[in-house]
């Protein structure tokens, strides 16, 4: 696949770094100081400007099959995208960073003039990330939550607390509910497939994948389940900040927000109807002690700042929260965030690279969610037409992942050993990062 | 101030007053009672002797496009006053002395529905016609007329425009402000008329449905019966009246929008409508208990009359069902709080209006939820928009003024009429816009007796309730009265 990225930020090489190995990665760069980083990728690094017609020529956009504008400036993204458009008919994914830019090109009610010229996917990072954490928020006690098979089939995490009753037990001596399966467990930062025989242990993150039902018989019996989230702090009333609190006052909950910035505070009260904003520092520790920040059901620390976020949410999370979500703006502090304990660690970055990763992916497989910042992933496949007919168990795997769900016509399966495979078959498969290769070529070879 | 511009717009209000006083004249002559056509041809006559004098005095200048807002309040203000002065002029000849005749004026002009007169028998019906039609006229506001008919003003209609209704918002439902003030007065009429038909259907007389239209849309409250619409023994005549007087308590704009552009968004999602209905709904159900379980009567009375006086009151207009004059110390002190709240902003009745009271409910709740979060930032929004400091400051401080007014005006007629009951409740009905008050000056009584002192006391009272103080204080600041004849600035 021929990809051209425009623009040289941390989100392009993320990709780019992602991609080079299997795709021919063209990166336009428009001035500036390039990063040192880029050098150590495989890709082609072209001086020059996406919204320039001549360079998009010179670099053969018209064969391209992909298009990514992710650089500064959402203006230059939308009309590089445009200029693309002139070209040839490649697809385009714009990435944007203002609301109000995000309304005028994702509004569905204003669309009676749709010309070819239009951009085919809009990506606002932070966005999206404000769905993830209020998905996440949405399932008390789960760290994280992941809906697969539009929403039939679910994927909780859980932390495995000292009095939980299946701490120290084989898997296979549970007694789980059927149609749970436990593709991934996440112990001291290292994330592995388990067998049936694998131990849990104190304080390893486990995955669930199962029904919702299932799940929910799951968390009434293991996990205490039966309070609902009543109010959640939110510490940053950034883009983020202001989004989720809006999402969350619309299903009912009691939402405070501390923001410093006095005239964001006022943008914030006047466009959240119930919310309590309050101005002062995240880090303010008598502030959040007087406002009891920390006896909200749910804290999410969403500034812009990484070394901030982590100091608040390790003074929330010392004062007794139950949950802390916490968002990481450069990848690499992902583990060490995870490290510390904050429970949840989300990224806008990661987010926007599932949403990327889901149109890049050939072969029919994409990338349904990327889980632990990135080390694993659920994959999507359908099964070829050529496929022979045979059980989980008999499919020989030179890896290790977990089929975690079956989507056949409209039904869904969540498999056992015993489960029968048939072509054309919609799977979803939990599986570490640097197997999803391994994934394909087994799958289609 | 440039005398030239009030003269001469003073001139060109006073050509077109001395048109409309004609009107009662032509009901004389229908009604075949050619001697009363004299007092209005007369007034007619001074109107426009006036008029001409002020427009040359005023050099005849026809572009108002450079007035300033203080000679738009003082015009606005004058309009009021010499309006109600040629008003008068016709009651003088049919023999009210010239205070009473003043007073009973400004009171049609001014929506208030308070009445010196004491036996109804002695006037003919275009006496009754021009009472109501004064009030019709004063309750979508004399000067929202005459930018609508009058293509003079121009720009200044937008500044006199607001100099009249000074809510707490501009609300302008076309861009032009002509448009504004036809569409108003287009909604306005359209009412009216459906009221006439409504309460000739119900069996009232023509004439009688004419000028108790024209009372009840402008929340005036003048009828010609002399028990009001007690008089007229019928439930659902008090019905009708009702609604139009719930009507005329609503914000016009958002009525012009949901009657003609079929829009209904704008009024029920109004934060003052709902709230002026909760008010209406809540207390007059608190009445018609209170009516039920000390009054006697049925509970079909109970609730009609509840209902029937809470809308009289809130609205400003004055009518009465019952004699409530005669009703318990609480059901009284029910219809006394209603007083202080009156009608929406932007209708045609009086009062401090309901958004106010909303937002200094608001206002105070707010100071409550400060103490407890000390660093939280908590707007006051009204229609889920911020209210902005300067209009918070300004809210605050017309409800500052107004009791400050309320307070001087009841203790000095207090003092002057011996009887705090008078003072008091009259001072709330006259700034207020309401008219009846209790006892002496109830809706069956009269303001007739009252000293002299005191009728000017409230005449000046009405006035200033009428323009919502703004341009009254402004007038106490002396800075105001430096005029020059000079046209260049």
């Amino acid at each position: 696949m021929d990809i051209i990225i425009y623009g040289t930020t941390e989100f392009s090489y993320l990709v780019a770094a992602r991609l080079h190995q299997q795709h021919n990665i063209t990166i336009l760069h428009d001035g500036g100081e390039l990063s040192e980083r880029f050098n150590n990728l495989d890709v082609s690094i072209v001086e020059g400007s996406g919204s320039d017609i001549s360079v998009l020529d010179n670099i053969e956009a018209r064969k391209a099959d992909l298009f990514i504008a992710c650089s500064v400036l959402d203006e230059a993204n939308i009309v590089a995208c445009w200029t693309v458009k002139k070209i040839a008919d490649t697809e385009t994914i714009c990435f944007i960073s203002k609301a109000s830019l995000y309304k005028n090109f994702s509004s569905i009610t204003h669309n009676h003039y749709q010309t070819r010229y239009d951009i085919d996917s809009i990506i606002w990072p932070e966005q999206l990330l404000t769905q993830d954490i209020f998905r996440i928020i949405s399932v008390p006690e789960a760290l994280d939550v992941e809906y697969l098979a539009g929403g039939k089939a679910k994927l909780f995490e859980y932390r495995i607390k000292a009095e939980s009753t299946i701490v120290d037990k084989p898997i296979k001596d549970c007694n789980f509910p059927a149609n749970v399966l436990i593709p991934g467990i996440t112990r001291e930062g290292k994330l592995f497939v388990p067998s049936g025989s694998t131990t849990i242990r104190l304080n390893d993150k486990v995955f669930f994948i199962g029904s919702g039902a299932a799940l929910d018989v799951l968390a009434a019996d293991f996990f205490k389940h039966d309070r609902k989230v009543k109010s959640v702090s939110i510490v940053g009333g950034g883009a983020v900040g202001f989004m989720l609190a809006e999402k969350l006052e619309r299903t009912g909950i009691k939402v405070k927000i501390i923001e410093h910035n006095i005239q964001r505070c006022a943008f914030l009260a006047d466009s959240l109807k119930k919310a309590l904003v309050l101005q002062g520092n995240g880090t303010d520790l008598e502030l959040l002690e007087s406002e009891s920040i920390a006896a909200a059901d749910v804290c999410v620390c969403t500034t812009d700042n990484d070394e901030k976020n982590l100091l608040c949410s390790l003074l929330i999370k010392q004062m007794g929260t139950k949950r802390i979500i916490t968002r990481v703006g450069n990848i690499q502090n992902y583990g060490l965030f995870e490290h510390v304990g904050i429970d949840v660690v989300v990224s806008p970055k990661a987010s926007a690279l599932t949403e990327v990763l889901n149109r890049v992916q050939t072969h029919s497989v994409d990338v349904v969610a990327l889980l632990e910042g990135g080390k694993g992933e659920v994959l999507r496949l359908t099964l070829p037409k050529t496929f022979k007919e045979m059980r989980i168990k008999e499919l020989d795997m030179p890896f290790n992942a977990i089929i975690g769900v079956i989507v056949r016509g409209y039904k869904v399966i969540i498999p056992n050993g015993e489960s029968l495979l048939l072509p054309q078959d919609r799977l979803q498969i939990f599986a570490m990062k640097e197997d999803s290769e391994a994934i394909k070529n087994f799958f289609f070879a | 101030m440039k005398t030239p511009f009030i003269s001469s717009a003073l001139g060109i209000i006073l050509l077109a007053f001395g048109g409309i006083i004609l009107l009662p004249a032509a009901v004389a002559v229908i009604d075949h009672d050619y001697r009363s056509t004299t007092p209005f041809l007369i007034a007619s006559c001074t109107s426009f002797a006036f008029g001409l004098i002020c427009r040359w005095h005023g050099r005849f200048c026809r572009n108002f496009d450079t007035m300033r807002r203080t000679e738009g309040l003082l015009i606005v203000t004058l309009t009021w006053i010499v309006a109600a002065a040629i008003g008068a002029i016709p009651y003088v000849f049919f023999g009210l002395n010239p205070l009473d005749a003043y007073f009973e004026a400004v009171s049609g002009f001014t929506t208030t529905g308070a009445t010196i007169l004491i036996d109804f028998s002695l006037y003919p019906k275009s006496f009754f016609f021009w009472r109501s039609l004064s009030q019709w006229l004063g309750g979508m506001g004399i000067i929202v007329l005459f930018v609508a008919i009058l293509p003079q003003f121009g720009v200044a209609g937008r500044k006199i425009f607001f100099a009249e209704a000074p809510g707490p918002t501009e609300e302008k439902i076309t861009p032009r402000i002509a448009h504004t003030a036809k569409a108003l007065w287009l909604i306005y009429l359209l009412l009216t008329l459906l009221e006439i038909v409504c309460l000739t259907a119900a069996g009232m007389p023509l004439f009688d449905a004419v000028c108790n239209s024209f009372s009840t849309m402008a929340a005036g409250g003048f009828s010609p019966h002399p028990q009001s619409i007690m008089g007229y023994q019928s439930s659902a005549i008090t019905w009708i009246v009702t609604i139009f007087m719930f009507l005329s308590g609503a914000n016009f704009a958002l009525q012009y929008k949901l009657f003609l552009r079929g829009k209904s968004r704008p009024l029920f999602t109004n934060d003052e409508f709902q709230f002026y209905l909760g008010i209406v709904v809540v207390s007059s159900l608190f009445l018609s208990i209170i009516l039920y379980s000390l009054q006697g009567g049925t509970a079909a009375n109970s609730i009609r009359d509840g209902l029937f006086q809470i809308v009289s009151i809130i609205t400003t207009t004055g009518f009465s069902s019952v004699d409530f004059a005669l009703w318990t110390v609480a059901a009284q002190t029910t219809l006394f709080a209603m007083m202080y709240v009156g009608a929406c902003a932007g209708s045609a009745g009086g009062g401090i209006k309901v958004v106010r009271i909303l937002f200094a409910f608001k206002f105070l709740k707010r100071e409550i939820d400060q103490i407890v979060h000390p660093r939280a930032i908590l707007p006051i929004k009204i229609d889920r928009v911020t209210v902005q400091d300067d209009v918070q400051r300004q809210m605050l401080s017309f409800l500052l003024f107004y009791i400050c007014l309320m307070i001087g005006s009841g203790l000095v007629v207090t003092m002057i009429e011996q009887d705090a009951l008078i003072g008091f409740v009259g001072t709330a009905a006259t700034i207020g816009n309401i008219g009846p008050g209790f006892g002496e000056i109830g809706p069956m009584g009269t303001f007739g007796n009252l000293h002299p002192l005191t009728k000017a006391i409230f005449i000046l009272d009405m006035i200033v309730g009428r323009l919502e103080l703004i341009p009254f204080l402004a007038m106490l600041c002396p800075e105001f009265w430096t005029f020059s004849r000079n046209d260049q600035r």
